[in-house]
């Protein structure tokens, strides 16, 4: 394969993608106070502005440029721009929804002094800036503070209704995952260490620099350093065993942030592993093998916990935990295939997930509820959600011909090439109880009969939520399915995101 | 390094809490000591900003916080799973073999040459085991302020990790590093406290509402 060399281009597009929504996000801390106006206007100002860069880098990249800042410091290829754009997106979705969503009564009456809508859009900025951040950088020490500061910018966003199950969800998410990213940083120090005779001090920090360096260090400290990250970044993404926040902190944080810690947080996890681990993994046999069995049994607990659960909410954090397992054992295989389809499900689940917790929020919205069994005996006159949420189904379970298809069918071909055909057989498994577990839920709340318990009483109902929830909701789902029919659309950039991991690999 | 190893151990078992932070408090200076004596020997001397930058965090600030937060909700430990005379031996005698080990075969850990050289040796070597110890306060004890404590032994091995093995970092990472464990420090403790506000208990144990 020619991996062409893309001439490197001093740029301050890389710095501004995370200070933009940095300012901003201190800007509502300073000034949010003063009104709803201030709040939501600096929001959507902040949040649009961080769009348009992403977008502008997208362009410039997808030209084969490659974006650096601060003398390589900052690094933005085909990967950084794929996950700054995503990012940016879910993050102008989840910004416009929750003006919205916050209106309804039990939202407002169960804020606690601490958390208020200035703090919420405040931090929801500063998280989007440190993630752009993180995916910005090229330094191996500065991607660990930057993926925990990542944490620590939305705990209290899980903790927003300041309840018991929201503050023991935050203290575990803060706790979990601080203790598992140190793991991380202890891998990467090694790994810095490692690399210090080969290189010249001013480039042995860089990620970049990874792939030249990857055969040269002893086998037994590349395997106990992939260990560490994945304990590390595998903590962050939620896989099994390490995934144990996980459920508890998506589900009890508010709908809208829900969809930005399962489709943008997790995924800053594999993105890190991405950087580190996919580098290693063809010159090392046990990696892939070793990402395979912990994906595998990621996928089947999560799928296994998924089924049993009747809280709508903790059904799609578990699913969450099934389907980061896919995105993170392609990009572990370590081949052009398996990358590609890794990073093209790192999408769809973001599109897909954020899909499907939007629809479930407005399902909370209308009805006030969340067990599967309650919400069945509502009646529900929502088409558009229903509409949103039955794509979101049938697109996370791989149904042709939706966006999910593609990915987890690349995805099937790339394991079975690297011969770890009973990783795939575990997969299609997967993928088939999911539609199961998601089918039976849909079906109970939007089509069953709804029977009513009291004498004369009439069944609740919930009406259609209002424009600003429901557009982000059909936007997704209009991609889930464009992005089924026409997967080409993504090609350009994953190509160039997928050959950017490959060009550190050769080091290039 | 005896001395870090014996302030390191109590930390983590001491049952006053107050005394546990002030053995911190203790194993984190000797930390700074360490990265001080590293740097009059390699005569490098940015780790002379490293060892102000740790000392002001975790000698000065962590300990401080700590010191502050159990003053004035003036709770006592909830009892670990183990008791303390079991704990103690057992965790000794595991924690010295495990160094020896780490010590006598640090070819396993160790990225470079220099690294299996004396001091750095033993230096990693304790790191290791301290990291190690703290991941068992985080098992074992259920107090929610001292499961602050252990996660605060693991970010110190590390960071003697970090000294030990790759000493030229440039500061803007090194604050990068102890500005991330300060904020993570401080939302922590205030989790703690809202946690201690509302369910009457500072007791990780009872923290199951949501399993399943």
């Amino acid at each position: 394969m020619v991996v062409t060399i893309n001439p490197m281009v001093v740029s301050i597009l890389p710095f501004l993608v995370f200070m933009v929504p940095l300012v901003f996000g201190g800007l509502i801390f300073a000034l949010g106070r003063l009104g709803k106006m201030f709040r939501h206007g600096l929001a959507l100002a902040g949040i649009s502005l961080t769009l348009l860069i992403a977008v502008m880098m997208t362009v410039r990249v997808l030209n084969g440029e490659v974006l650096t800042w601060w003398g390589n410091n900052f690094y933005v290829d085909g990967l950084s721009t794929l996950m700054e754009l995503a990012a940016s997106v879910m993050g102008a979705i989840v910004v416009v929804y929750s003006m919205k969503y916050f209106g309804a009564k039990t939202e407002i009456e169960e804020a606690h002094p601490y958390t208020s809508m200035t703090t919420y859009y405040g931090q929801i900025l500063l998280f989007l800036g440190l993630m752009n951040w993180t995916c910005a950088t090229n330094n191996i020490i500065m991607l660990y503070v930057s993926l925990e500061f990542t944490t620590l910018a939305t705990v209290f966003l899980v903790t927003f209704h300041w309840n018991k199950p929201a503050l023991e969800a935050g203290y575990k998410y803060l706790l979990l995952v601080t203790v598992g990213v140190v793991f991380a940083l202890l891998g990467s120090v090694l790994l810095y260490s490692a690399a210090t005779p080969f290189l010249p001090a001013s480039r042995v920090l860089l990620l970049t620099e990874l792939g030249t360096i990857a055969t040269k260090i002893p086998s037994n400290i590349v395997l106990l350093a992939a260990a560490f990250m994945v304990v590390g970044f595998g903590t962050k993404a939620g896989l099994v065993p390490f995934h144990a926040w996980l459920p508890d902190a998506h589900a009890e944080a508010p709908a809208p942030v829900s969809a930005l810690l399962s489709g943008i947080v997790i995924k800053v996890g594999a993105y890190a592993l991405a950087r580190t681990i996919s580098v290693f993994a063809p010159h090392y046999g046990t990696i892939p093998l070793f990402i395979a069995i912990l994906c595998s049994i990621s996928m089947i607990v999560g799928m296994m916990m998924a089924m049993v659960q009747d809280d709508l909410k903790r059904m799609l954090a578990y699913s969450s935990v099934a389907q980061i397992a896919y995105v993170i054992e392609g990009l572990g295989m370590g081949t052009y295939l398996g990358i590609y389809g890794g990073l093209m499900h790192l999408v769809n689940h973001t599109i897909v997930k954020g899909l499907l917790f939007l629809a479930v929020g407005a399902i909370i919205y209308s009805a006030g509820k969340r067990r599967i069994s309650e919400l069945a005996k509502v009646k529900f006159k929502m088409p558009l959600t229903a509409f949103a949420f039955f794509v979101g189904v049938f697109a996370i379970s791989g149904m042709p011909p939706f966006n999910g298809f593609v990915s987890k069918f690349t995805l099937f071909l790339a394991v079975g090439q690297a011969k770890l055909m009973w990783a795939a057989i575990i997969g299609i498994i997967t993928s088939l109880f999911t539609l199961v577990c998601f089918f039976r839920a849909g079906y109970k709340i939007f089509w069953s009969e709804k029977e009513v318990h009291a004498v004369g009483a009439e069944a609740a109902t919930a009406a259609e939520v209002p424009a600003a929830m429901w557009v982000g909701m059909v936007l997704l789902a209009v991609a889930a399915i464009v992005l089924g029919v026409f997967p080409q659309i993504m090609h350009p950039l994953l190509d160039s995101a997928t050959k950017c991991i490959l060009r550190i690999l050769i080091g290039g | 390094m005896a001395c870090h190893f014996i302030a390191s151990v109590g930390a983590a078992e001491i049952r006053n809490l107050k005394t546990a932070t002030l053995f911190l408090l203790v194993q984190s200076l000797l930390l700074s000591f360490i990265i001080v004596a590293f740097a009059e020997k390699s005569q490098n001397y940015t780790l002379y900003w490293w060892a102000a930058l740790t000392f002001i965090t975790k000698v000065v600030i962590i300990p401080a916080l700590l010191w502050w937060h159990i003053k004035r909700t003036e709770y006592i430990e909830v009892k670990p799973l183990v008791s303390f005379v079991v704990s103690f031996i057992i965790l000794s005698v595991f924690l010295i073999v495990f160094y020896q080990m780490i010590r006598t075969y640090v070819g396993f850990v160790a990225p470079t040459v220099e690294a299996t050289i004396e001091p750095a040796r033993s230096s990693l070597a304790l790191a290791f085991t301290i990291f190690v110890l703290g991941l068992y306060v985080l098992v074992v004890h259920r107090d929610a302020v001292k499961i602050i404590i252990g996660l605060h032994l693991i970010e110190n091995g590390v960071h003697l990790a970090l000294v030990t093995l790759v000493p030229k970092l440039p500061v803007t990472t090194i604050l990068g590093i102890v500005s991330n464990v300060v904020v993570a420090a401080v939302m922590l403790l205030f989790l703690t406290e809202s946690i201690y506000k509302a369910f009457g208990s500072a007791d990780t144990m009872k923290l199951s509402s949501l399993k399943r």
